[in-house]
């Protein structure tokens, strides 16, 4: 075969052409316009927000859609072709070095997001996101209220659900330091109350809870627990601060419940996805030894000890039938 | 308005701009990989932003670097294969001209949070239209110098120019939705489809046609080695044509768009190891034993190292559309050692030889330091291979944390120690680039002059 003008001219547009229809064009008319069942408008400051989204690129670290092998946040929803029917443009992403936000909505109140944007190191210590505080006052609040609009109205069951137990805490707050620990103890269940940490307090496991206190909660609750961290002056009601605790009492199965599913209402994240059980009694002993000044690292009730545990002086005789 | 006219100048400015281009380009990639590493050092300048330099970045590379070399090449190209005059110098001038105006207008645009905010078309309409008006001059010159041929037989590098002038032109207005200039960009998944397929055609159907165009002529030229096959060429480009054309939807095959479409895509993702195969027998297999005749020429070890990583990048791509593959590498920085090794790698090494072989030619002077240009290519080829690595080995820590159910945040820590080395290796890469804008500079005004013939 030989190479004309007219087959190179022609014949390779005619090519691309008929591929682009295929590819492109039939998709385009086979494509789903109903909206999935979490699908509303965006409100007009959502929208605003939006296009501060687009205007700095969030884009090139988050993503906005789950896949089915998700771990992380917003994984509880798979997505749809449903949920983007609003989307111009879809910004869906290809490198996801932040989380997914396609559910964040909801997931943290408004203060957080104030003081994540304000710099993303306040509540993150480990985030590499930049800091946005250069887009002031309003455009923050706008670019908070798009974030908490994604995942539609399962995002909006998510923030009343924030607002409501928001105002419960900002008052209990308000009345005082012992109404503010009452109120946070009352709201853990009795049993994880009553437990004490079933980790030993090794020197080794207070440098590693240290470590996840340094990676997750200085940002807040500060290098002493005193809740001053650099980012307790933008929130509603503010960290608690741990030395309080010395005079009303605390237990590592407190700590553990909080850390795990968080305060929901407050700007305490739960942190069950992303620490597993080990590192969160570790940092429950830290806090418990360094900031309330009590340990109750297994103490009674405790069961048969793990085959790692420590031997104490007193237990060896009694394993040893002396 | 004479010097619009003066033979070659168009090639010869095209290169001028790409090197200049390159060193912004490389630059702009340097601060985001700091920004990485360090976030808060360039804190609360918007126009140093992560989110906005990583666009400029890429669409400086794409349409700073890349393709206005690779064009330089065409414009030299095309009228020695025709054994005509270029149709009209002074055009193909006024396309360059244009061409930096856009290139420089989205910077501009881009640092000051002007965006379509979609991948690779990023640009705003005036920009875009920009870009097709050079775009149409180009193809309008390049098709009329065919058209004028005096030479009958066209050479395969030819085949390649031509289509992707004319592909890239209709691509680039369907791909930035230009009816639209509100938004450039459709609604929903519809929207993603567009774009991905632009996205993944602007590389397939601009760059790799127009580098392997740019091979096609010099690798024979330096080694003296003829091509392998006529038909091996036929059927490599026409099956480059509906291979490529066809993968977009690739990039979303954990997304929420048509099962057909991502078989469709996967398959012919398979399909392009055939026209990335034929190629490179083409052009290897009558070398034998003549392989190091490469080394020769500063042009050739550019051109032969850049064939060398199409050979790697086109094994990976194919294999990593594989959905079990993409269960580790999508998401994460394996594409983007894969992206690096196929622009910095194969058409930017292409893309830089094919400067040093022709530059001398359109301009009348010598290189005028081939020390220099091999100590580039040194720090390029150290740069991209441990980009490669560091990148890979990084996407690799990612995409299998993240199956294993750790979250992104307590992946961070971990990907520290890449991000320095591969900031670290960003330095030489820029300094590359400087080094070669300023090779290219003192060849234009001390080169030693070549006599004509």
């Amino acid at each position: 075969m030989k190479m004309t003008t007219s087959v190179l001219l022609v014949g390779t547009l005619l090519i691309f052409i008929i591929i682009f229809v295929i590819v492109v064009i039939i998709p385009t008319y086979q494509a789903q316009i109903t909206p999935s069942d979490i699908v509303r408008k965006r409100t007009q400051i959502e929208e605003e927000g939006r296009k501060i989204y687009i205007e700095n690129g969030c884009t090139y670290c988050h993503s906005q859609y789950i896949r089915p092998q998700d771990w992380d946040l917003g994984a509880d929803r798979i997505a749809q072709e449903g949920d983007y029917v609003n989307d111009e443009p879809i910004l869906l992403g290809s490198i996801r070095t932040g989380p997914d936000l396609s559910n964040a909505g909801g997931e943290h109140p408004d203060d957080w997001h104030y003081a994540h944007f304000v710099n993303p190191r306040y509540t993150r210590p480990e985030s590499i996101m930049p800091p946005f505080e250069f887009l002031g006052d309003k455009k923050i609040r706008a670019l908070t209220s798009y974030i908490q609009s994604l995942g539609g109205k399962e995002a909006d069951a998510r923030v009343a659900r924030q607002k409501y137990w928001n105002k419960i805490l900002v008052d209990a707050y308000n009345k005082g330091p012992d109404s503010n620990v009452a109120i946070l103890h009352r709201n853990v269940p009795e049993m994880w109350i009553n437990m004490p940490n079933p980790y030993p307090a090794t020197e080794a496991s207070l440098k590693r809870g240290e470590r996840i206190y340094q990676s997750f909660c200085i940002g807040c609750h500060g290098p002493v627990g005193d809740g001053q961290g650099p980012a307790a002056k933008y929130l509603n009601p503010p960290p608690l601060n741990f030395t309080l605790l010395k005079r009303t009492g605390a237990s590592s199965g407190i700590f553990y419940y909080q850390i795990m599913n968080g305060i929901t209402g407050t700007a305490m994240p739960y942190f069950k996805r992303e620490l597993e059980s080990e590192k969160i009694w570790d940092v429950s002993n830290y806090i418990m030894i360094n900031f309330v000044g009590k340990k109750d690292a297994n103490l009674e009730p405790r069961g048969i000890d793990a085959s790692y545990e420590p031997v104490d002086s007193i237990e060896i005789k009694k394993y040893k039938g002396e | 308005m004479k010097f619009l006219d003066k033979p070659n100048s168009a090639a010869k400015n095209f290169y001028i701009s790409s090197a200049f281009w390159v060193c912004v380009a490389t630059l702009y990639g340097l601060t985001a990989a700091v920004e990485l590493v360090a976030p808060d050092i360039f804190a609360n300048i918007p126009e140093l932003l992560f989110g906005r330099i990583r666009p400029i970045h890429i669409n400086l590379v794409l349409f700073g670097f890349l393709t206005p070399s690779l064009i330089g090449t065409a414009l030299y190209l095309v009228p020695l294969l025709t054994q005509t005059k270029l149709y009209s110098e002074r055009l193909a001038n006024i396309a360059m001209i244009i061409w930096n105006i856009f290139t420089a207008a989205a910077v501009f645009t881009l640092s000051g949070g002007k965006t379509q905010g979609r991948e690779y078309a990023e640009l705003i309409w005036p920009i875009d239209i920009l870009v097709i008006i050079s775009f149409l001059i180009l193809t309008f010159v390049v098709v009329k110098t065919i058209l004028n041929r005096k030479e009958n037989l066209m050479f395969v590098s030819l085949w390649y120019i031509a289509g992707a002038f004319i592909w890239t032109s209709v691509l680039y207005t369907l791909g930035n939705v230009v009816w639209n200039p509100e938004t450039g960009a459709l609604k929903g998944t519809t929207d993603a489809i567009w774009l991905w397929f632009y996205g993944h055609n602007i590389f397939g159907l601009l760059l790799t046609p127009l580098a392997v165009a740019a091979a096609y002529y010099i690798i024979p030229r330096v080694t003296g080695a003829p091509i392998y096959s006529h038909t091996l060429s036929l059927i490599g480009f026409w099956m480059l044509l509906v291979m490529y054309t066809h993968i977009g939807t690739h990039h979303l095959i954990q997304a929420p768009v048509p099962q057909w479409l991502k078989v469709i895509s996967i398959v012919d993702s398979i399909g392009m190891l055939v026209p990335v195969m034929t190629f490179l027998t083409n052009v290897w297999l009558p070398l034998k034993e003549r392989f190091s005749t490469f080394y020769k020429e500063i042009a050739g070890k550019y051109v032969f190292a850049g064939t060398f990583f199409y050979f790697i990048v086109c094994i990976q791509g194919p294999l990593q559309s594989l959905p079990s593959v993409q269960r580790i590498t999508h998401f994460n920085n394996w594409v983007v050692a894969h992206a690096h090794l196929a622009l910095l790698g194969f058409a930017g090494f292409i893309a830089v030889g094919a400067m040093y072989y022709f530059l001398p030619k359109v301009s009348g002077r010598e290189i005028y330091s081939k020390t220099l240009a091999n100590f580039q290519y040194w720090l390029l080829m150290i740069g991209v291979n441990g980009f490669f690595l560091v990148l890979t080995a990084v996407g690799l820590v990612q995409g299998s944390s993240w199956l294993h159910g750790e979250t992104i945040y307590r992946v961070l820590p971990e990907m520290v120690p890449y991000f320095t080395i591969r900031a670290l290796l960003g330095v030489l890469i820029v300094a590359g680039f400087i080094i070669g804008f300023y090779n290219v500079i003192m060849t234009l005004v001390k080169g030693k002059e070549i006599r004509s013939v």
